[in-house]
């Protein structure tokens, strides 16, 4: 069976100092999980970089698989051959050709690394060498040299033991590896925000489970169905997430019949926060992530946010707080996961909803609303039916 | 599970199941095909077209289209005939498929005639119809069945009254709600220029439908490519599905007597169980925004639309749900589509009114205990919900 290699370089881990190692170990745990289905791959961590060995016939679903793990700067799968300018040369217009037909015309360059200081050719001679030999057969073509900005870079490691040559390189998601980091809690509605703040969190190295705010009873299953499927897509950067459901009927009628109208929605939010709080707390997490944008919406003025946040002393990450909508969206869709959160579906009943609610809402007030309610009482209860999902459990087209 | 929501999709019948099956299983040629098991497949779509023609009494002077559905007929008679510049009317009460096929003419500066002032009880006031020849409307588009209130446009009476004051007007009409529950007569054809159905409303398939039109008009295709059916409308046509929804059609017209006698019966049960309920709950108020009268002219049996202010109508969905009993809704109460029905709202409700409003409709799997069940939940889950909508809010 032939066989390729997978060079794997990694982003900021590169940066790290004593504890370079804590990353690296995590981003190769990671690349093995990630990599779990495809069989007879070897994953090793080789001077600073990872290297996989896997039959040619997997290559391609390696690196689909890769490209969803955060730390990966970028992926080249390589090929093992002789130290040969004519043979390396062959390989790299095979390589080149397909894409320079399809583009019409591509700047490209020769990169070689020499860890094998015995070779008798240095790197730069080895660069124009088969350079001058893939420009020979191409260049009429549109073929052209670009050091410096190069649409195409033929990689050639000459090693003690084998010489390969890589394709061009894939882009990684970059940030850190997942579990470097800890373990975040995010509110996660059914909108476009919330998935981008999760994400963004786990490409900072944390795992994020995530936790949902149901009210079926009035809105139907739908906005249930809609938050796994989102997920179920952000588990895809991770594994090893969570969900939890919150049954939130019950403090929403509360609210709504005993509180002002006016201070509804930040009196929803803070009842979110203090829950999921809890959760966090249950499970090992040690901040909150929201996808909250100042001025978005009413409940995100920074008064409001104030109010909200002054309920919990961890640590609250609004990772989209200086971005706007355009931009949200734009990831949003990079993610995958735009076009389910835009898929109509009731996330608020009207009737929970006030006619004017406040942009600045005044932390006196709220308490004085919330004894008006039993919600330790109600929080209590809400808590005692949680339901939990292993997203990693859910069936592949769930 | 109790299912009151047959206006919107209804199971597959067991027969029309066995029919679906079987011809999965063995019609896979290509009907256009010229060897023998493509000729077979043609043989089969021929017999369905019959016995549709047969069902539905529809008489040579009117040719057949397979669709995928109700939608689609609705924009294929439109937009063949009208695009890009013949004027068009409509009551304004009519299905998102004509009148959003309308509206999109109207961004060809092609803008639709909207009767909507000449209703009365969600139906077209025949006495206002010479205003179609002073604005020079080429085509009338109507339900022949409302497919939110179950309110009657008979075919036969507008085209007379066309006939009498706008000679010039073609009557269009969608009869995806009509077919199985009103008796289409061959009388009812001279009078329509085309006419719209879909399978998967009378327990057959989802993904088929029928556009009947008069032959001797022609129509610009929407969907171009191997000049299948004439070229009117290409693509491969589904032989299974296509026999599925004879069968649904010919079961539907057998029944048709037997099932309006049972929906009427249906009806009277519920329209009388939610006035008792608005009798006996001091806080429920019903509306009802269906007509009442047994005529088959003006109101279809097997659909009744209602109000009851100011538990909204989506919410009370839900609770009803939870009891596994399924209904249906005009309306939505979601904060991110706060826009009621138009349909509702044509016919003169407040905004309150048609967002609190559900629609029930039947079909011959229904029965009197699934109606009494309805009622006696409806009246629990309204008593739970009142408090919350009925409590003034408390304004700071």
């Amino acid at each position: 069976m032939e066989t390729r290699t997978l060079l794997i370089r990694y982003d900021e881990i590169g940066l790290k100092g004593r504890n370079r190692r804590h990353f690296e170990n995590q981003l190769v745990k990671n690349i093995r999980f990630a990599l779990n289905g495809i069989q007879n791959i070897k994953i090793n961590k080789i001077h600073g970089r990872i290297l996989g060995r896997m039959n040619l016939v997997d290559a391609e679903k390696c690196i689909a698989h890769l490209k969803y793990v955060p730390g990966i700067s970028s992926i080249s799968v390589g090929n093992s051959i002789e130290p040969d300018f004519d043979k390396i040369a062959s390989l790299g217009i095979n390589l080149i050709q397909e894409k320079l037909e399809s583009l019409g015309q591509l700047k490209f360059c020769v990169r070689t690394r020499r860890s094998n200081k015995s070779f008798p050719v240095t790197s730069k001679e080895f660069d124009f060498e088969v350079g001058s030999r893939i420009m020979e057969a191409l260049s009429f073509k549109g073929l052209s040299v670009d050091i410096n900005r190069a649409d195409f870079i033929l990689e050639v490691e000459i090693g003690p033991q084998e010489t390969i040559v890589f394709d061009n390189r894939v882009s990684g998601l970059c940030g850190l590896p997942v579990g470097s980091s800890g373990q975040v809690l995010s509110l996660l509605s059914g909108g476009i925000d919330s998935p981008v703040s999760t994400y963004k969190l786990m490409t900072r190295g944390c795992r994020v489970h995530s936790i949902f705010f149901d009210n079926r009873t009035f809105l139907g299953r739908g906005g249930y169905d809609k938050v796994v499927r989102l997920a179920k897509i952000l588990n895809r950067y991770q594994g090893g997430g969570k969900l939890f459901v919150v049954p939130f009927e019950d403090i929403q009628v509360a609210i709504r019949d005993k509180c002002h109208d006016m201070n509804r929605v930040v009196l929803y939010r803070r009842m979110m926060y203090r829950i999921a709080q809890a959760l966090a707390e249950l499970n090992n997490c040690h901040g909150l992530v929201t996808g909250e944008s100042v001025g978005q919406v009413a409940s995100q003025t920074l008064k409001n946010l104030a109010a909200v946040s002054c309920v919990t002393p961890m640590s609250v990450f609004r990772p989209l707080i200086g971005m706007n909508k355009q931009e949200i969206i734009i990831n949003a869709k990079n993610i995958g996961t735009y076009e389910i959160s835009i898929e109509n579906q009731p996330d608020c009943c009207s009737v929970f909803m006030p006619n004017h609610p406040t942009t600045r809402s005044k932390k006196k007030y709220l308490e004085s609303d919330e004894r008006l309610y039993p919600w330790e009482k109600l929080m209590t209860q809400a808590l005692a039916s949680v339901e939990t999902i292993n997203l990693d459990d859910l069936h592949a087209t769930a | 599970m109790i299912y009151l929501d047959n206006a919107a999709t209804t199971p597959i019948t067991p027969k029309v199941m066995d029919v679906l099956k079987e011809s999965l299983d063995s019609d896979f040629a290509n009907p256009s095909a010229i060897y023998s098991i493509g000729l077979d497949a043609r043989k089969l779509i021929e017999c369905a077209k019959e016995d549709i023609l047969v069902a539905l009494n529809i008489p040579s002077t009117h040719k057949i289209i397979f669709t995928s559905g109700g939608s689609e007929s609705n924009n294929l008679f439109i937009k063949g005939r009208c695009f890009p510049d013949k004027k068009v009317a409509y009551l304004g009460l009519e299905h998102p498929s004509i009148r959003e096929t309308l509206e999109y003419l109207g961004s060809f500066g092609n803008d639709p005639f909207s009767m909507l002032e000449y209703q009365t009880e969600g139906r077209l006031d025949l006495n206002d119809v010479s205003i179609l020849s002073d604005t020079r409307s080429k085509l009338l588009c109507l339900s022949h069945v409302n497919n939110e209130l179950g309110t009657v446009n008979d075919p036969i009476a507008v085209y007379n009254a066309l006939c009498a004051k706008a000679p010039d007007t073609r009557l269009f009409m969608d009869g995806v709600q009509a077919v199985g529950i009103l008796k289409i007569f061959s009388d009812m054809w001279p009078g329509l220029s085309g006419y719209s159905l879909s399978a998967h409303k009378i327990h057959g398939p989802k993904g088929i439908g029928l556009l009947i039109y008069d032959s001797k008009l022609s129509l610009i295709p929407i969907i171009h490519g191997g000049h299948q059916q004439n070229g009117v409308r290409s693509g491969t046509p589904p032989v299974p599905l296509i026999r599925a929804m004879a069968k649904a059609i010919s079961i539907a017209s057998e029944r048709i007597d037997e099932m309006q006698e049972h929906y009427k019966f249906l009806k009277n049960r519920l329209v009388q169980g939610l006035y008792e309920l608005s009798d006996r709950i001091p806080e429920l108020n019903i509306r009802l925004n269906s007509l009442e009268v047994d005529d088959l002219k003006r109101q279809s049996p097997s659909i009744v639309n209602f109000s009851f202010p100011p538990v909204e109508g989506e919410v009370l969905l839900h609770h009803l749900e939870a009891k596994d009993i399924f209904v249906g809704l005009g309306s939505a109460c979601s904060a991110n589509s706060k826009k009621p029905s138009k349909i509702l709202m044509g016919i003169g409700l407040s905004e309150e009114e048609a967002r609190c409003s559900l629609r029930i409709s039947f079909s011959g799997n229904n029965t009197i205990k699934d109606i009494d069940i309805f009622l006696e939940e409806f009246s629990t889950a309204y008593k739970n919900l009142y408090p919350t909508f009925s409590k003034t809010t408390i304004e700071n």
